[in-house]
């Protein structure tokens, strides 16, 4: 008969049994539950062979099952260190591959779920034709200023040019804007970019209106608006059958005929809505912006993305004026992230060095596989990294579609510039850490000498591959005999030490022996 | 080809060599090991199962019908592999004691 006391005791050492199970990994729980149970009874039947409750076979037991606890944190400890990445390889060629893979795949992803970034990359093709220019006056420090007055416009189309075969003409001004359709709730009116431009100005832009206005006859003389594709989106939803909505804008109405392709994006203001008036209209207001079309002639003068152009009026008088293709305005992504490279690559110099340091004479090191597999790796780095900063830089000037699109393209010209120098910058110091037999990252730094005796001995950092292949030796100072890091190729008579200290390494973190018993 | 054990005869941790000599000896259950080798049972358990992952023992579950007959339950039991035994006979070069510590002709009287 089992006395209560007896019974209470049994029950803790199922529970504590019970308790150790749960700490083990799923997978080996059933087993490890069913040992422990199994070995409970033996061991009790050991120290309590049917002599009634005694504490001593109790402690006994349960001490027992306190050591399935330690059981179940080395089963745990061990299903961690298994899903770690392997020895084999941390440190390696192929994970550090791996790695910018996956950047490479987060970067592209996310540039592909950003909207802003989708829209730049798709509708990347559509560009401004060839052979415009814009006309600012020479003293207008920014391009992004209006400096033409309307009479300069005016003047300019009626004389006969040489040089320009067609102008058009816009000014941007900033006018409360509401749908008729739908009633704003707030009863607030937004207020847009809109710019007033000459009816030929898409026609000069050599840009297809999308998704235009089918039956213009029934809207009597209300003028034309074409929105700008950012808000089309914004406020339209991306609707295609936006072409005939009628929008209060300013003190009149006008009726939506389009939507502007992206190309438009590149010209000076920051334009949500293009109202299309006659060039009287047009003209009516303050400064704006001429864009012109050169003609071969003018073309064959346009040396350079920005020309002077002096222009002769009646008053016998002259105009200073600038003339800048419209190509060197809107840069596409692709150009300034070319840009922002060559500019990196310059600037690299700066901040390290581009040495790879030196691979003595060696058999086995400097053999010409060894070579051409050291110059893949990094090969295969830059070409990882480089879209890497692509789609990273894209990520980040298009990720907030409010900013205007000028000031994107500053955002992914600097961020293209700063990724590229530091991902540069990585991959030469990495290169450098890598042993030029295994491509294995050494480790492991070790401070030799003193620098009070660099002219007498040499002094700085020796790092080793855990392969055993070499040594590296870095110099604290560069000395005129010591100038750069130097690589010892070791002897396979070393190799037995670091497989051997390898595999220590492994037993005493598995299974928490000493592997020499001691 | 059979894989080659990831612990080489000098590697043998004392713990592990004093397991294999156990078994050797006789003590084929997790509980008798402990008792006979003086070691708990947070320690045991753990190198029997790096012993067996290093194919040096295998472990088996005794037949219901065997634990039904004693009116108890079932065990595990453990052997050693060829592996095991060639390990345990360099190991005991190696720790001279270890036959003094479980002498196999104890367990072959009882």
């Amino acid at each position: 008969m089992t006395s209560p006391t007896e019974w209470i005791a049994r029950v803790c050492h199922i529970g504590l049994l019970r308790v150790a199970s749960l700490l083990v990994p799923l997978p080996q729980r059933t087993e490890w539950w069913h040992e422990w149970h199994s070995e409970l009874w033996h061991v009790r039947h050991a120290c309590a062979p049917g002599c009634g409750f005694s504490m001593r076979a109790e402690a006994e037991v349960t001490a027992f099952c306190l050591g399935a606890f330690q059981d179940a944190l080395y089963l745990r400890l061990h299903s961690i260190a298994s899903r770690a990445p392997s020895r084999a390889l941390r440190g390696s060629a192929a994970q550090c591959i791996l790695c910018l893979a996956a950047m490479l795949t987060a970067c592209y992803a996310l540039a592909l779920l950003l909207p802003g970034v989708r829209a730049e990359r798709s509708l990347a093709p559509i560009q401004i034709g060839p052979g415009l220019v814009l006309i600012q006056d020479v003293a207008s420090s920014d391009d992004s200023s209006p400096s033409v007055l309307p009479k300069q416009f005016r003047a300019w189309k009626e004389r006969k040019q040489q040089y320009f075969d067609g102008f058009a003409f816009y000014r941007v001004t900033e006018e409360p804007v509401r749908r008729e359709s739908v009633s704003n709730a707030s009863g607030e009116e937004s207020g847009w970019g809109v710019a007033h431009a000459s009816e030929n100005l898409f026609a000069l832009l050599g840009l297809p209106v999308q998704f235009p206005e089918q039956d213009a006859g029934s809207f009597g003389d209300i003028p034309g608006v074409i929105l700008s594709e950012r808000k089309w989106k914004r406020e339209f939803q991306a609707n295609p059958h936006v072409a005939g909505t009628v929008l209060h804008l300013g003190p009149g109405k006008a009726r939506i005929v389009g939507v502007a392709p992206d190309g438009s994006r590149g010209l000076p203001g920051n334009v949500d809505a293009w109202l299309l008036e006659p060039d009287e209209k047009t003209v009516a207001g303050g400064a704006g912006f001429v864009i012109a079309h050169l003609t071969a002639m003018g073309q064959s003068e346009m040396y350079a993305a920005k020309v002077h152009i002096t222009e002769h009026n009646s008053g016998n008088s002259d105009d200073d004026l600038l003339g800048i293709s419209l190509d060197a305005l809107t840069p596409g992504s692709w150009t300034l992230f070319s840009f922002a490279l060559v500019l990196a690559i310059l600037a690299l110099p700066a901040i390290t060095s581009v040495s790879l340091g030196e691979y003595s004479e060696n058999s086995e090191g400097t053999s010409l596989l060894r070579t051409i597999c050291r110059w893949s790796f990094l090969s295969t780095k830059i070409a990882l990294l480089l879209p890497i900063v692509y789609f990273s830089s894209l990520d980040l000037a298009y990720a907030n579609t409010a900013i205007p699109a000028s000031s994107s393209a500053y955002v992914q010209l600097v961020s293209t510039f700063s990724i590229c120098l530091f991902s540069f910058r990585w991959v030469l110091q990495d290169q450098r850490k890598r042993c030029p037999v295994c491509l294995r990252r050494v480790c492991n730094p070790a401070h030799v000498g003193q620098a009070s005796r660099t002219f007498l001995a040499w002094n700085g950092t020796e790092l080793m591959c855990m392969g055993g292949h070499t040594l590296l030796h870095v110099p604290g100072l560069p000395t005129s005999w010591f100038s750069t890091q130097r690589w010892l190729y070791l002897d396979t008579s070393w190799r037995f030490l670091f497989a051997a200290s390898g595999s220590a390494i492994e037993s005493e973190t598995i299974s928490g022996f000493s592997p020499n018993g001691l | 080809m059979a894989r080659e054990p990831r612990f080489a005869e000098a590697k043998l941790s004392h713990t592990a060599a004093l397991i294999l000599q156990a078994l050797d000896a006789g003590f084929i259950y997790g509980f008798s090991i402990m008792e006979m080798a003086g070691l708990p049972s947070g320690t045991v358990y753990p190198a029997m199962r790096r012993l067996e992952r290093d194919e040096l023992i295998r472990s088996q579950w005794e037949r219901q019908s065997i634990a039904d007959a004693e009116q108890r339950p079932p065990r595990k039991y453990y052997k050693l592999t060829p592996a095991g035994r060639a390990t345990l006979e360099a190991s005991r070069k190696r720790y001279p004691l270890l036959e003094r510590l479980i002498p196999s002709e104890e367990a072959k009287s009882v």
